[in-house]
């Protein structure tokens, strides 16, 4: 049987969808592989559930979006996170529920009736089997975990932080040179992309298994001062401490 | 018809009253509010984040966010940097174009569903499709270091820049990719599209000016300054709607490539372009790509006959710490402005994208087509109706920042 595939957007930029059809040559041969049967952003002939595998991007900031969560979730065998929005609750949860009442306030004005409740990731609603992350998700890792779950394989998370790919890619340390980073605490699987670009790490990727926070911390406190660290924790990972 | 539009970047749907014969365009996109979280970030991190606005023009967001905190500084990037940016903005809008027309535009005029079902249906176009989509994502990753959410640009520059013999190399792959892009167009000149007739004004931005043309006069130009856009380019709040809709000194708009190649006339004018007819967006997209196709080649050119300039520029000794970035983005003109504090803290943020200024255009739009359009069941309007919307390449994620 071909495994049927469905592919939610809620809210976020999409950037990961594009990443998806960024495979190209690759997705017309995934694609013959499994029957993409929901996809909105694809394609116009949509089918409802029940679904072998559902794979969401964005964070379920609506009511509705909430809602047909939770319902996906019924009808799902595997419910897949695709990228920080969905794993995280990505760059919308930068502002925490009091901060958006204001800003809803400031940007639309006092009549207007705000649709969003809160960025939150989808753990925060309903059990999600697998979190493919990144801002945006990098197509080897996808490539990487679709085939191990066509392989009827559980696929399993990078066991090394950042820097272990860092040093591969010969960077200079940002933290050796004085800058701030989270790479030591955040998972692999980017290939250091953005420190290889010149741009700082945000973890993104969330946190490794047993990922040495505080001794981070510390380290980050003879760098910087305590704002700019938290800046750099509330990038991607406001939420990542919330259990 | 409550269900989202398929194939459109992010969540919206007409609402149509048969009865008064009457549509709306109703957007459900969940509010991010990317104005107040820029507020208490640095000046460095806003081109790192506004790009996660729309993942489909990362990279417009992320010059629209270097351009205003430059202007904030007082920074003038040189000229290795300018032509750098301007690859990206080619390599970006061949992206973004050759996404939406092969994959959300061109199914409703071949009769299929997916874009992919055009590897069965025109395996010669599915190749172009693929070709343009590598070759701009090479663009983009090699300049700004990821396809999507660009990593190496920075305020006054780029942390880091390729080096002449990795611009040859994609110089040799845009000179095959040419051809692509050629047949591409011609395949978009034999489209049949449906016909419709709207009276609108065709926006764009023009050095330091918005200039406005009529659709059905392209010659007379109303001009205004980029530095007044928040007066001229007006946002309401609709109770339908969690994007506002923009309008240009007070009467619906029209921006992106259609208004575009009407304003600069900057293409061969053997394509018979409408520009009272929105449907031919998808027609000037396709001349786009040629065009920015061309234009990649000749910024490659010109960098490597140049010394290419690494320094990255640091601010001016008394900035005004206010600046306004306008860049036209794929889907039209995209304004960022900030206003930072001596710490280089951003205090506020406002931020115009393309869709916004679209979405009243696009509301007329279907209204004319509902009015213009006789003899068809509700079936085949709907179908016309949410094809005309696709023409329009709404990117609804970003007119919800």
């Amino acid at each position: 049987m071909v495994p049927k595939v469905a592919i939610y957007d809620f809210t976020d930029c999409e950037g990961c969808e594009v990443k998806l059809v960024s495979i190209r040559e690759k997705l017309l041969i995934l694609e013959k592989r499994i029957d993409i049967v929901n996809w909105r952003l694809g394609q116009e002939d949509n089918k409802p559930g029940p679904f072998d595998l559902t794979i969401i991007e964005g964070t379920p900031i609506t009511q509705h979006e909430v809602d047909l969560l939770k319902k996906l979730r019924q009808d799902s065998k595997v419910l897949i996170a695709l990228g920080a929005c969905a794993t995280l609750g990505g760059i919308p949860a930068i502002l925490d529920k009091k901060e958006r009442a204001k800003w809803y306030k400031k940007i639309y004005g006092e009549e207007y009736k705000p649709r969003g409740i809160d960025a939150l990731p989808l753990s925060a609603y309903v059990k999600v089997d697998f979190l493919i992350h990144g801002c945006p998700i990098d197509e080897n890792e996808l490539i990487r975990i679709f085939q191990e779950l066509l392989a009827g394989k559980t696929p399993a998370y990078r066991g090394y932080s950042v820097c272990f790919e860092c040093k591969q890619a010969n960077n200079p340390c940002r933290i050796i040179n004085g800058q701030p980073c989270l790479g030591p605490i955040t998972q692999g699987g980017c290939g250091s992309i953005c420190i290889k670009g010149g741009s700082p790490c945000y973890g993104c990727f969330g946190l490794r298994q047993e990922a040495n926070v505080k001794g981070l911390v510390e380290v980050l406190q003879g760098l910087t001062d305590k704002k700019e660290i938290e800046r750099y924790f509330t990038m991607f990972l406001s939420r990542a401490f919330d259990k | 018809m409550n269900e989202f539009i398929a194939k459109i970047e992010g969540h919206g749907s007409l609402n149509i009253d048969w009865g008064k014969n009457e549509v709306e365009l109703n957007v459900f996109e969940g509010e991010r509010l990317f104005e107040g979280l820029l507020v208490g970030r640095t000046a460095e991190e806003m081109h790192w984040i506004t790009p996660r606005i729309c993942g489909v023009c990362p990279t417009a967001h992320n010059l629209t966010s270097l351009a205003a905190v430059e202007a904030a500084l007082d920074i003038r990037v040189n000229q290795t940097t300018v032509l750098l940016r301007e690859l990206m903005q080619a390599g970006q809008a061949i992206q973004s174009h050759a996404l939406h027309l092969f994959f959300l535009s061109l199914p409703d005029y071949l009769g299929i569903d997916r874009g992919t079902e055009l590897a069965q249906k025109n395996p010669a176009a599915f190749k172009n499709a693929l070709a343009l989509k590598e070759v701009s994502d090479e663009i983009v990753q090699i300049v700004a270091g990821r396809n999507v959410h660009p990593t190496t640009s920075t305020i006054g520059g780029f942390h880091k820049v390729p080096s002449k013999k990795v611009l040859k190399k994609l110089l040799d792959k845009l000179n095959k990719s040419e051809s692509a892009a050629q047949k591409t167009l011609d395949l978009a000149a034999g489209l049949d599209y449906p016909e419709l007739k709207v009276d609108l004004q065709l926006v764009v931005q023009e050095g330091d000016s918005i200039v406005a043309v009529s659709s059905n006069n392209i010659k007379g130009r109303k001009e205004s300054s980029i530095r007044n856009y928040k007066q001229d380019i007006s946002e309401e709040i609709k109770s339908y709607s969690t994007a506002k809709f923009g309008r240009y000194k007070g009467q619906e708009m029209l921006v992106g490539p259609l208004a575009r190649l009407a304003v600069y006339g900057d293409y061969d004018k053997k394509y018979k372009l409408d520009f009272a007819n929105p449907f031919h967006n998808n027609l000037a997209q396709a001349i786009e790509i040629l065009g920015c196709h061309q234009k990649a080649q000749k910024i490659i050119e010109q960098l490597l006959e140049s010394e290419l300039d690494v320094k990255v520029v640091k601010p001016g000794s008394n900035p005004s710490l206010e600046g306004i970035g306008a860049i036209e983005a794929p889907r039209g003109g995209l304004y960022h402005e900030v206003h930072l504090d001596e710490k280089g803290i951003i205090k506020q943020a406002n931020i115009i994208t393309p869709t916004v200024q679209n979405l009243t255009s696009i509301e007329k739009s279907a209204q004319a087509l509902l009015n213009q359009t006789k003899n068809r069941s509700q079936k085949e309007l709907e179908r016309l109706l949410t094809m005309l919307v696709r023409a329009y390449d709404p990117c609804i994620t970003c007119s919800v920042h």
